[in-house]
């Protein structure tokens, strides 16, 4: 009987304390990455909006994110092998892009609801291009692999990119957005 | 005098509208983060990473059939339980010749679950964020766009391994001949 209270309580000790320390994290998380970036993203718009660069910049990136070809250019330009791994670190340039599509270009009407969908891996081709290295070794590769595999990784991106901006064009009309 | 007083008010202005944009996210998004990144830290926590080993392995074997297996549950299954970046060490079970595409494959699903699963990667919450407010002040839902980017993710993951494994076939063999 002893020994089946002791199982039960070190059952629900470890539950809970799984569930303190989810919580511990959950805030550690958004206390170190979310909140600052959030301040650093609210900064930025803050001055688009009230300076009107917002529209100067809207005007300049409404041709290219309102139509199937104006992204298919956008994501080939930021797939470009020389430019990816540039464009790549924190998704910070993904971040920004992202924020002044959503906060001008869509919630103004300019573009339909509906681009968002590709307009989402349209702004992304280059995800982890910065990081193969990296990647590759978190993986224990060969030094050799991480030579052949990171030029292998730029150019396939060239070829995905655009790629999976026309899979997502096609998925586009199942968003219930009118 | 005047002027300089219109100047200070434009120049306050300017952070006062961060700070408006600011509340907005910190009150309609951070509740439900945090709620939701307890959640899923407790129950990846409570599984224990560990166990997706076994598909590490799995997904090593030569054949077509192993591709959705490599390019598909090995990267969404190690994003999901490791996260950005320890995902990637999932590569290790792989060959030397699978190790790029896989790599390929699990960098490029970090972003598209972020709707619905954000604790895989909150430090680049935005990608997502920063689209999804623009179609949330339209008054519409973010969940629909959520689930499609998460599903269209798949989708291009699959092909982006696929095609970085050919890749890689064809510049190694290039480099030793």
């Amino acid at each position: 009987m002893n020994e089946f209270l002791v199982k039960i309580g070190r059952g629900v000790g470890g539950v809970v304390g799984a569930l303190y320390q989810a919580g511990r994290d959950a805030v550690d998380q958004v206390v170190v990455n979310i909140l600052p970036f959030m301040a650093f993203i609210s900064l930025i718009i803050g001055i688009i909006l009230k300076t009107g660069v917002g529209d100067w910049i809207a005007n300049l990136l409404a041709p290219l994110a309102g139509s199937l070809i104006g992204l298919l250019i956008l994501s080939v330009i930021i797939a470009l092998p020389v430019l990816s791994p540039l464009l790549g670190p924190g998704a910070v340039i993904a971040q920004i892009i992202g924020t002044l599509l959503g906060s001008t270009l869509i919630a103004h009407g300019d573009i339909p609801a509906r681009y968002a969908l590709p307009a989402l891996f349209a702004i992304n081709p280059q995800v982890g291009c910065d990081f193969i290295p990296v990647g590759l070794a978190l993986g224990e590769a060969e030094p050799e692999t991480v030579e052949v595999g990171v030029p292998a990784v730029l150019f396939s991106r060239l070829i995905t990119g655009p790629v999976a901006v026309l899979i997502a064009f096609l998925f586009m009309p199942l968003l219930p957005y009118d | 005098m005047d002027a300089l007083v219109l100047a200070a008010e434009w120049f306050i202005g300017l952070f006062k509208q961060g700070g408006d944009v600011f509340l907005s996210l910190v009150g309609g998004i951070v509740p439900l983060l945090i709620v939701l990144l307890t959640g899923v830290n407790a129950l990846v926590a409570l599984i224990g990473p560990e166990k997706i080993d076994k598909v590490g392995e799995w997904a090593a074997r030569d054949g077509v059939i192993y591709y959705p297996v490599r390019y598909i549950l090995l990267p969404v299954l190690a994003v999901f339980f490791l996260t950005n970046p320890m995902a990637y060490t999932m590569g290790r079970f792989l060959p030397e010749k699978y190790k790029p595409a896989f790599y390929d494959a699990a960098v490029s699903y970090v972003h598209p679950p972020l709707g619905i699963f954000p604790h895989i990667n909150p430090g680049e919450l935005f990608v997502w964020l920063g689209i999804a407010t623009g179609i949330e002040s339209l008054g519409l839902s973010v969940v629909p766009l959520a689930v499609w980017y998460l599903i269209v993710g798949l989708i291009v993951i699959f092909i982006r391994g696929i095609v970085t494994e050919r890749i890689t076939a064809v510049m190694w063999a290039r480099r030793e001949a």
